[in-house]
């Protein structure tokens, strides 16, 4: 029971902070990224170049992670999505510029790094033992970072110049332009940011469960999961959804473990109830 | 004169707050009735109550005694009570005349099956539509606009545009959101007038409004709510004699400049 | 004028696919290009289901998992209860309709990104129950689908017997193109009729639809139901083709092809699934040449052509006319 909840809290942990990237473009400027789930492998294979091959320490291989990520995330809303949602009819065109972006992602990590899984030495060694929960340090050590990063985020989005600026932006994009916010620059600084995230939560991940370059599609699908769980751009929703999925996993995984897959059709088949009944997650709000 | 719509002891909460509160009152058949309020006084759920794009908490609303409100938008429609929108509620990306055109669904004869395979009734159909919108074009000087795209309309005309379209369902009762909403003295003139002229052509009003001295010019009656509470129904001279009016609306402008 | 230039154009696409192509074909010997433009065509018949729920105002993601129930009915039926392919073929396409009805009833008052969302999901919850259903057959799937048999109407063969053929891939040719232009033949009828409009205020406005008395409910249910017809027929065709139908057949994947089959040819046109999806399958069957760089040039393509061509490859035509 406590090692199904503990694991559950490590995973919704890392969960929540892939979320929260997707949810704050999701918020900003209605794109669903489908390239996030690459963004995220991208941000691992960096810190495993940086970290598994060169040796540099493993924040430093992190941080490096996440400069990258936030600055190509705002290149792409700079140079594609920005030109795409000006000259386009339909919103949903940007539905397919990313799922083209998340191709090319695919694709350029596939040439870059080649298919094999990719891992690099733990960063911490040893494994805790007590209270009934066996978890390894290094497990221990990434969920407090991610929960510290989530907490940050929070604060920044509250606190802050720019996280003010953001929020008013996704409430209301007419209205903040009134307010003499600078709609296009803080929109670009948001798309980097939610990037940033992926690339940061890649990162950390890759000491764990290492890298490879099928694993962008599915993580995605999942960070689209609990961003609808909690509600599409909403922060407090993606935090929740994060950690729903996250113990839904652990429990699923240990109560079903004999039906393998049957976890995932549960889970999936209950979600889709769940919003039928609850349309717009647990906080979000109606969108379209 | 006979009652075409009838509200009674209608209630709508939303969580702890009462929107509107035990309303009722009476519209006769092809009068200009006004409801007026201050800010949040709750016109707008009522406005959505009566045309059924809510559902009432308790209480109900009644058209020729058959009860119409908590059923969906489409059937009230169906049975004759038509509501517009503020302003950007069009088909942005039809033209003005397909616009209005398309609103003609609730005269079809032709089912969808028919439509599809093209039969007789179909094409009168067609025909019979593209005729009527003309004419409702032409009754509200859209003429000129028809084939433009609705979403390049100037602002004066989307409102004309919604009426439009509610026109096209051949309703009994119009229910207007704001008609006058945003508009200068000139403006206002021709809108009053046009809202008179939808009377001539044998429809009921009901009107959801702001602008007090539009509507004290151009109403039969008139319906004053506030905190979602009937306080006052009568004629434009009684309602502008009324104490417990003025006290409202001088108390909502006390509010408005922070006394 | 119009008319007979329309008419013209329709009578041009005819001779071109079902003489001009089989004559190439038999002049040039590539008689592999049969499956390919086969695929083509069924896949445009699944895309123009896609393209029918866009046209409604919503993302449909979720036609992986119709053109896979149709494939099962079809494998199913055929191989289980001995049904012959032709009467299984509008079984698949109403088990899908009936399917979509009970599913669409809940999913589709959702808009947008979570209507986008829970028919992906959709898609994987069916290769899921594909994967666990005793009657599908698990991972290894149904296999050995006989070729479809003989159509006879009073003693005269109209359809012979697929297995008797030499070449049966391009009788699928046929069958397939058939489909296709049947397909393409309605939506246009649709599209341009009044239900086209209707369904075109719904895109647009839901609110405003229902004002004016259109029950949007029941329509969203009627288009949803016709895309997820197509996709069944698609997929229980292409379980006929193939003779074999997995739980992988069609994926996740395939649902997102789908709809970008739909972007990239054009929302606003008719047949902009059609283009769309023989732009989509030839590019990244020719760019197979260029090996591991396949994805990346057609990925980088496809992002290119979002930024020149925002509207689709259709609206190449538009903005001629227009400028």
């Amino acid at each position: 029971m406590e090692q199904v909840i503990a694991n559950g809290l490590y995973l919704g942990a890392q969960y929540a902070l892939i979320a929260l990237g997707l949810t704050l473009i999701f918020g900003l400027m209605n794109v669903l990224n489908f390239a996030h789930g690459q963004m995220y492998v991208l941000g691992g294979f960096i810190t495993y170049a940086i970290y598994g091959q060169l040796g540099l320490p493993f924040p430093v291989a992190v941080v490096a992670s996440g400069i990258s990520l936030a600055v190509i995330g705002g290149l792409m809303e700079r140079y594609l999505f920005r030109t795409v949602i000006r000259r386009s009819h339909r919103e949903e065109s940007t539905m397919l510029l990313a799922a083209a972006t998340a191709f090319f992602f695919d694709a350029v990590i596939l040439l870059i790094f080649g298919e094999k899984q990719r891992g690099v030495p733990k960063i911490v060694k040893g494994v805790f033992n007590d209270f009934g929960v066996i978890m390894p340090y290094d497990r221990i050590v990434v969920a407090v970072l991610a929960a510290l990063m989530i907490l940050g985020f929070i604060l920044f989005m509250k606190y802050s110049r720019t996280g003010r600026a953001m929020r008013a932006l996704a409430q209301d994009r007419v209205a903040a332009q009134l307010m003499g916010i600078k709609v296009d620059r803080y929109t670009m600084i948001g798309f980097a940011l939610g990037a940033m995230l992926a690339g940061v939560v890649g990162g950390l991940l890759v000491s764990i469960t290492g890298v490879n370059s099928g694993i962008g599609g599915p993580i995605s699908v999942k960070a689209f999961l609990m961003i609808m769980i909690g509600g599409a751009g909403v922060v407090g929703g993606a935090i929740a959804g994060g950690f729903i999925l996250g113990m839904m996993e652990s429990v699923g995984l240990t109560v079903l473990r004999e039906y393998g897959d049957v976890t995932y059709l549960v889970i999936f088949a209950a979600l889709m109830i769940f919003l039928a009944i609850r349309p717009n997650g647990l906080m979000g709000k109606p969108w379209g | 004169m006979d009652t075409i719509l009838q509200v009674r002891e209608l209630t709508r909460r939303f969580g702890g707050l009462t929107a509107v509160n035990n309303v009722s009152f009476d519209v006769r058949e092809r009068e200009i009735l006004s409801v007026i309020g201050p800010n949040g006084a709750g016109k707008s759920t009522l406005f959505k109550l009566i045309a059924s794009f809510l559902k009432p908490t308790s209480g109900e609303v009644l058209y020729r005694g058959e009860r119409i409100s908590g059923l969906a938008p489409h059937i009230a429609a169906r049975k004759g009570v038509v509501r517009t929108f503020q302003e950007t509620t069009i088909f942005r990306n039809m033209t003005v005349r397909e616009n209005v055109i398309v609103a003609h669904h609730l005269r079809s004869r032709a089912s969808l099956l028919g439509f599809f395979v093209g039969t007789g009734t179909a094409r009168e159909d067609e025909r019979a539509f593209g005729a009527s919108a003309d004419e409702i074009l032409d009754f509200l000087n859209l003429t000129e606009l028809a084939n433009e795209k609705a979403r390049n309309l100037p602002h004066g005309h989307l409102r004309a545009l919604g009426i439009a379209i509610g026109l096209a369902t051949d309703p009994a009762v119009l229910l207007l959101d704001e008609p006058f909403a945003g508009m200068n003295h000139d403006e206002t003139h021709k809108a009053v007038a046009m809202v008179r002229r939808l009377r001539e052509r044998g429809l009921t009003v009901l009107l959801v409004e702001h602008d007090m001295p539009a509507v004290m010019k151009i109403s039969d009656r008139i319906v004053v709510i506030n905190f979602g509470q009937k306080i006052a129904e009568g004629t434009p001279v009684d309602i502008q004699n009324n104490d417990r009016v003025i006290e409202a609306y001088l108390g909502a402008e006390d509010e408005a400049i922070g006394l | 004028m119009n008319r007979t230039l329309r008419l013209l154009g329709v009578a041009a696409f005819l001779v071109a696919v079902f003489v001009v192509v089989p004559l190439l074909i038999s002049v040039t010997g590539r008689k592999d290009v049969y499956y390919t433009l086969t695929s083509v065509a069924l896949l445009s018949i699944a895309s123009a289901g896609v393209w029918l729920t866009f046209y409604i105002g919503r993302i449909n993601m979720g036609q992986g998992a119709f053109a896979l129930m149709g494939a099962y009915v079809t494998a199913v039926l055929v191989n289980h209860y001995g049904v012959a392919f032709w009467w299984t073929l509008p079984a698949a396409g109403l088990f899908c309709a009936v399917a979509s009805l009970l599913i669409g009833l809940p999913i589709l008052r959702l808009r947008g990104v979570y209507f986008a969302m829970v028919s992906l999901v959709l898609t994987e919850v069916t290769r899921l129950l594909a994967l666990a259903l005793p009657v599908t057959e698990g991972a290894k799937g149904i296999t050995n689908i006989p070729l479809p048999g003989a159509i006879s109407l009073f003693g005269l063969t109209i359809v012979p017997d697929f297995a008797t053929l030499e070449n049966p891939r391009i009788a699928f040719y046929y069958l397939a193109a058939t489909l296709m232009v049947l397909c393409f033949a309605g939506m246009y009828r649709l599209v341009h009729s009044r239900i086209g409009h209707i369904c075109m205020s719904l895109q647009q406005n839901e609110e405003l639809a229902s004002s004016i008395g259109v029950n949007i409910v029941h329509l969203r249910l009627i288009a949803f139901a016709i895309s997820s017809f197509l996709g069944g027929i698609s997929g229980a065709t292409f379980a006929a083709v193939t003779q074999s139908v997995y739980p992988s057949s069609f994926t996740v994947t395939d649902s997102v092809n789908f709809m970008l089959n739909c972007f990239l040819g054009g929302l606003g046109y008719v047949f902009g699934p059609m283009l769309g999806t023989l732009t989509l399958y030839f590019g990244w069957n020719l760019l197979f040449q260029t090996g591991e760089f396949q994805l990346l040039i057609y990925s980088s393509l496809m992002i290119i052509l979002m930024l020149v061509l925002p509207n689709g490859l259709l609206s190449l035509g538009e903005g001629r006319r227009k400028g």
